[in-house]
């Protein structure tokens, strides 16, 4: 939900600048020269903020000339305290050194009212300088705001273990990491493109994990639109790297011997693979966001079950049971002979699960994604979706995990190729960006 | 499995589905309420902020732009999927996407589309190259994007007879009543993807009370509100509240008699904003002094909105118009329902400098109380709309393709302030309140609700079964 902006907030009197206002001559010039030899060194390091702070302080000099000036600092940005202090102090360097005095009002030949606010892009400072009764001048600067992302959602320390992968402000499908010649890559299904990162800057001690650097993308050509909540699979194949399946369309990469890597697409309305091995495949509703219910080749008896979301496989002694869930909300169990529905205001599940394998517990457990409804009936911010982990020892779903909370809605979950983990993709609340995690789960907890 | 475990899920199963879905559902009829009675869909240049927000709504539903801007201010594909300009920003060429078509099936070509531009445009010669259309213009057009973004600028097909629209967007018109009812269906072929919901019905000429009632009774989904009231106090509904959009100012009209800058300064000082903000409009909105608000700028607080009665008298002493001589009829919109109660308080604190103002809704005005939209997150896109509601000249700037800096967007809307032709009160944003059934859908923070990812086309129903047409409520049976 939007909504106003914030109250205009205030900064706090910085310490060495009431020791200034309160001293005499003397303190004055002892407070000037601690200002130059203590604060101006950290101030000149190239930081964007104390480069724009030192902007606007040239702009400010020239408008009032060298002289005694008052300074009113306010700070109604988004900027905490402490950038604030380093605006504050980089422009008072800067006007000290082109000969412009910090004074009391009272020995001030003038005043300049310093703001720091903000538009929709930038961050924006204002100075109005006002000499005597002469007409007032202003100065302003800009630079642009970094995306106002939160600190990525911290790692759960039960039993569903989120580790971020990759952000960026583009939709992500899929991702998946495989090893290629030369190390790893991290492979991204967009809307368009397959991306291919390589990873730059790490050690070879594991102490910096580096960062992903764009190294190839491979577009995706589509005639038909895509549906709105579009989803998309990306599965590592072992005769070459990975098939890319989308609503209509299947990409097969070619093989990662051959160099460079291609991408051919064909509009077909071919199912999709359930299992990495292939074992049952779904078909998907080319203009929706499910599978339409149809399987190839069935499971057991049962080919056809209620149009779903997303469906996991647990291996138990003598059969496979596989859990659906379907687009009406309900869960379908289908051990190959029975057909299950479980309805009812017990499962608050979401719409997409995955099987993890753990070792721990039974062995497998079905990690499922929840959202915040509960916070939509009682007004509260909505958005927040989670992942749980669950077990099924008699049909009958149990949780074994805490929540695991994002920032955001989960857009995708998918098992990854070695069935001991996933990757679900969310799209943070506040900034819009979309983040892909890698999903395991931990014992003992 | 246990008997035991059979009957409790057989038990658990005739509870019903109250799953707590992430992924969103097809289906369902949306059922919006506003304020507006239009006559017909479209969007007149001389429109009150009420009908801008109302059709440009609607038909954003229906048609498409060449380009959006998204929440962070920057141009997006839509119609367009790339665009070039020269260095002087009076050549302009878009590249536009294949494979789109009209509702009624006919291809958005660069023909189609340039046609439609070049109707809206006389100043423009719009052509089309092969997959592409050029813009040129003799005064440079450094904020096309932001233009083109425009709701004014749909790519919407008009026919003479007063039909509806046909656009490319996710929702075609399937019935339209004018000034009561408009029925939109689903686009399956919506370059977009198909919207989730199957259609969106649009009951017209609602007043806010009434729409309020109708959300709080279960009889619609989406309803505009006054900023002051959103504040979800309804039990089953959110409120949304948008960035500020809309500017409440005084204008002076041409032939108005108070005509000394130095008694309009006077006005201007003597307006005490915070009462006002605190009292009539409950905190909603932003005191300002200048036209545009702050998160297009950055600067607004250059401009000083403090009320300073003192400076205000010593202006009138010094003014050519010796105000006790002279009395400013003040008008205001009537169907603007806090217009009135804020015309007065102004009336009053003009009368404590010595300036008199009569509120009046006949006779000469000399000055009025007007509401104009700020339309584009584009400060020099908006300050030229503003600029054109309140008839004042039209802003010049620089012509530079890559936006105007922003000394020289300060300097530009100082003088146009200068002129003591307007003096502006108030940033205000528009609210809109949804039901517990809307899901993933907010309005964006401008108030519109058709930008990318968060247009009603976006949003889906969580409960599909208890949606009363209208034709169900009642006084409506066999009104269609």
């Amino acid at each position: 939900m939007n909504r106003p902006p914030s109250a205009t907030r205030y900064n706090q009197r910085i310490p060495h600048m009431r020791a200034r206002t309160f001293s005499g001559r003397g303190l004055g010039w002892l407070s000037s020269f601690m200002l130059v030899t203590v604060f101006l060194p950290s101030f000149l390091s190239a930081s964007p903020l104390s480069d724009t702070a030192r902007q606007l302080a040239h702009k400010i000099a020239a408008a009032s000339g060298p002289g005694a000036f008052a300074l009113e600092f306010t700070n109604r940005s988004s900027l905490d305290e402490k950038s604030a202090r380093e605006v504050r102090g980089a422009l008072e360097a800067q006007l000290h050194v082109e000969g412009v005095h910090i004074a009391k009002p009272e020995q001030a030949t003038g005043l300049v009212e310093v703001v720091l606010s903000e538009s929709l892009r930038n961050y924006v400072w204002t100075a109005v300088i006002a000499i005597g009764s002469d007409e007032k001048k202003v100065a302003l600067v800009s630079l642009p705001r970094p995306p106002t992302g939160a600190a990525v959602a911290p790692v759960m320390p039960i039993a569903v273990k989120t580790a971020l992968l990759f952000a960026q402000e583009q939709p992500m499908l899929d991702v998946a990491l495989v090893e290629m010649p030369g190390g790893l890559r991290l492979i991204v299904l967009g809307s368009d493109a397959v991306s291919i990162y390589d990873r730059q800057g790490a050690s070879p001690s594991g102490n910096s994990i580096g960062r992903w650097e764009l190294e190839t993308s491979l577009p995706i050509t589509h005639a038909r639109p895509f549906p709105r909540d579009l989803r998309g699979r990306l599965l590592q194949r072992r005769d070459h790297l990975f098939d890319v399946y989308l609503p209509g369309i299947v990409c097969h990469s070619t093989p990662n011997a051959v160099a460079p890597l291609n991408l051919a697409c064909s509009e077909t309305d071919d199912p999709w693979p359930l299992t990495p091995d292939d074992s049952v495949r779904a078909f998907y509703a080319s203009t929706r966001n499910f599978f339409t219910g149809a399987l190839s080749p069935g499971i057991g008896k049962i080919s056809n079950v209620p149009s779903f979301y997303a469906a996991a496989a647990f291996q138990r002694t003598n059969y496979t049971l596989w859990a659906f869930a379907a687009v009406d909300g309900s869960l379908h169990l289908v051990d190959g002979v029975t057909d299950q529905a479980i309805r009812g205001a017990s499962l608050k599940w979401g719409s997409d699960l995955a099987a993890v394998r753990s070792n721990c517990g039974a062995g497998t457990q079905l990690v499922v994604s929840e959202s915040d409804d509960t916070a939509h009936e009682t007004l509260r911010d909505i958005g927040h979706d989670s992942l749980l982990a669950f077990e099924i020892p008699d049909r009958d779903p149990v949780a074994v995990s805490a929540a695991a909370e994002f920032d955001g809605q989960i857009t995708a979950l998918w098992p990854d190729s070695a069935g001991n983990g996933a990757t679900a993709v969310v799209r943070k609340k506040d900034t819009g960006w979309y983040e892909a995690y890698r999903v395991s789960l931990t014992c003992g907890n | 499995m246990r008997p035991i475990a059979y009957l409790l899920l057989a038990a658990i199963s005739l509870l019903g589905a109250v799953a707590a879905e992430t992924r969103p559902h097809y289906g369902g009829t949306l059922r919006v309420m506003l304020q507006s009675a239009p006559s017909a869909l479209d969007l007149p240049a001389n429109a009150t902020p009420a009908e801008y927000w109302d059709l440009s709504r609607t038909l954003s539903l229906i048609g498409n732009t060449l380009v959006r801007i998204d929440a962070q201010g920057r141009p997006q594909p839509a119609l367009a999927v790339a665009w070039q300009s020269d260095a002087s920003a009076s050549h302009w060429q878009f590249t536009l996407r294949r494979g789109v078509k009209f509702h009624d099936g006919s291809a958005a070509s660069p023909a189609a589309i340039a046609q439609i531009l070049g109707a809206l445009h006389s100043g423009w010669n719009v052509r089309a190259v092969a997959d592409s259309i050029t813009i040129e213009s003799a005064p440079p057009l450094p904020s096309l994007l932001a233009e083109l973004a425009l709701p004014r600028n749909l790519a919407l097909k008009r026919n003479a007879n007063g039909a509806p629209p046909v656009g490319t967007g996710p929702f075609l018109v399937a019935e339209w009543q004018p000034s009561q009812f408009l029925k939109l269906a689903a686009n399956e072929e919506s370059w977009e993807g198909r919207p989730f919901v199957d259609a969106v019905e649009i009951e017209f000429g609602k007043a806010q009370r009434d729409q309020a009632i109708a959300l709080e009774l279960g009889k619609t989904d989406v309803i505009e509100e006054a900023p002051q009231s959103a504040s979800g106090s309804q039990p089953h509904s959110t409120s949304s509240v948008s960035l500020p959009t809309e500017l409440l100012a005084l204008v002076f009209p041409v032939n108005s008699r108070a005509n000394d800058p130095r008694l309009r300064e006077a006005l201007a000082l003597a307006i005490n904003r915070k009462p006002i903000q605190s009292v009539l409009l409950k905190g909603a909105g932003e005191p300002a002094a200048s036209i545009l608000p702050n998160w297009m700028t950055g600067f607004s607080a250059v401009f000083s909105a403090q009320a300073n009665a003192q400076e205000a008298r010593i202006l009138l002493a010094d003014s050519h118009q010796p105000a006790p001589n002279l009395t400013c009829e003040l008008s205001y919109d009537p169907r603007d329902p806090q217009a009135q109660l804020i015309a007065e308080r102004i009336a009053l604190n003009a009368r404590e400098v010595g300036i008199t103002v009569q509120v009046s809704l006949s006779g000469a005005e000399d000055i009025r109380l007007v509401r104009v939209v700020l339309p584009s997150p584009d400060p020099a896109t908006s300050l030229g709309e503003a600029a054109r509601q309140l008839g004042l000249p039209q802003p010049a700037f620089s012509a530079t393709a890559g936006g105007d800096t922003l000394e020289d967007l300060y300097q530009t809307e100082r003088s146009l302030l200068e002129a003591h032709a307007v003096i502006p009160l108030f940033h205000l944003p528009v609210a809109t309140a949804e039901g517990a059934r809307v899901r993933d859908w907010s309005p964006e923070r401008r108030g519109q609700w058709s930008a990318s990812r968060l247009s009603l086309a976006d949003f889906w129903l969580s409960d599909l079964r208890s949606t009363a047409s209208r034709a169900d409520l009642p006084g409506q049976a066999g009104s269609r």
